[in-house]
């Protein structure tokens, strides 16, 4: 997969992804998203951003629209206008009043371990 | 070994007085060299090429930014040290690279803060600041991986060095570019594009019609366009005052 290292990557509104995107850095979604992403430092999905994606992140703050599990390390917020669909597993989850969530979410330490066990059987 | 590539736009004779001075500041640190000038029939590549052959380690380029990138496109290896000493109006470079222009330029080019920095390079032609193409319909492939596709008219630069603005910082020496793609904003109240920046080592663009791409200010057409990187491929001096 390609990497996209250091600087901060932002997906401008009006812009589509298609595809595998790994970030090191601090990620900024604005635009649509069709694929996978994943990035070890912070991400924002911002409240016109779309994305058909399985997520993974260190921190996560989503505006917008997500279809797709995702998979934050440390702290999820959702705010007040995030449509989430799909399965949440974080250590730390803060959601906004009118914030949709449709999936399973898990939450703590244990969940974190458990889904990375889940991972490592897998592999 | 110096060799100092002065600018056609030098011979006016407004430049006389000033170019006198850089001359007896320069023996005066001990670093004058040999003179070419360039003029409309004389090729600089070959010109810089027969000065480096003959054992010159630094090209100076005399004038302005378009002066250095002529320098730039004719010294091919990574050995050859550039600097740019500013005479007359200026582009963007002087800033970035912390020369001050005229003689205040010789005592930052006898210190001599080296640094290597990053080109890009487009269907084979190297730049150092950014490519423009503008306003056109395109798609960015980076490898297999993903594809970046602006769902109307967009401005595509690459960029390599350049002053800040809205798409933050990009670092000369970071072994990337920066893919920046600005939409204009449908709205009653003229606000700024949208602008999306997302850094890459190579990446394939294809146009969905013929365009003419803006290398460091020189005209490239294509419809399909390849960019890359190429790390630390030109050793350049600078000041301390330098923006990277």
């Amino acid at each position: 997969m390609a990497k996209v290292a250091g600087a901060e990557t932002i997906i401008a509104h009006g812009v589509r992804l298609d595809g595998d995107l790994v970030a090191e850095g601090d990620l900024v979604i604005e635009g649509e998203i069709h694929g996978t992403v994943k990035t070890n430092g912070d991400l924002r999905i911002g409240d016109q951003a779309m994305v058909e994606a399985d997520i993974e992140a260190g921190n996560a703050v989503i505006s917008g629209t997500v279809r797709g599990n995702i998979n934050v390390r440390g702290k999820l917020e959702l705010f007040p206008s995030s449509q989430m669909t799909g399965d949440v597993v974080t250590e730390v989850l803060a959601v906004g009043p009118g914030a949709r969530v449709n999936g399973s979410v898990s939450m703590g330490g244990e969940a974190t371990k458990g889904k990375k066990r889940t991972e490592a059987d897998e592999s | 070994m110096y060799c100092y590539v002065y600018d056609e736009a030098l011979q006016d004779r407004r430049y006389e007085r000033e170019l006198a001075q850089i001359e007896t500041r320069l023996t005066d640190l001990g670093i004058a060299g040999k003179i070419a000038r360039l003029a409309l029939f004389r090729d600089p590549i070959e010109l810089i090429r027969d000065e480096i052959r003959a054992g010159v380690t630094t090209i100076v380029a005399v004038g302005n930014d378009l002066t250095l990138r002529r320098v730039i496109d004719a010294v091919g290896d990574r050995k050859t040290v550039v600097a740019l000493l500013p005479i007359g109006p200026q582009g963007g470079m002087t800033a970035l690279l912390g020369m001050p222009s005229g003689v205040a330029a010789c005592d930052v080019l006898s210190a001599r803060i080296v640094e290597e920095l990053d080109v890009g390079e487009v269907n084979g032609k190297r730049f150092v600041q950014s490519v423009h193409i503008e306003g056109t319909e395109f798609v960015v492939h980076f490898g297999k991986q993903y594809t970046l596709t602006p769902q109307r008219k967009a401005t595509l630069e690459m960029r390599n060095f350049a002053e800040p603005d809205d798409a933050g910082i990009q670092s000369p020496v970071d072994g990337r570019l920066s893919c920046i793609i600005r939409l204009p904003k449908f709205s009653l109240f003229k606000g700024k594009a949208n602008v999306g920046v997302v850094p890459f080592e190579e990446v394939f663009v294809a146009c969905e019609k013929n365009v003419t791409a803006l290398v460091d200010g020189d005209r490239l057409e294509g419809k399909d366009f390849v960019f890359r990187v190429i790390p630390r491929a030109l050793r350049l001096v600078t000041g301390k005052a330098r923006k990277f």
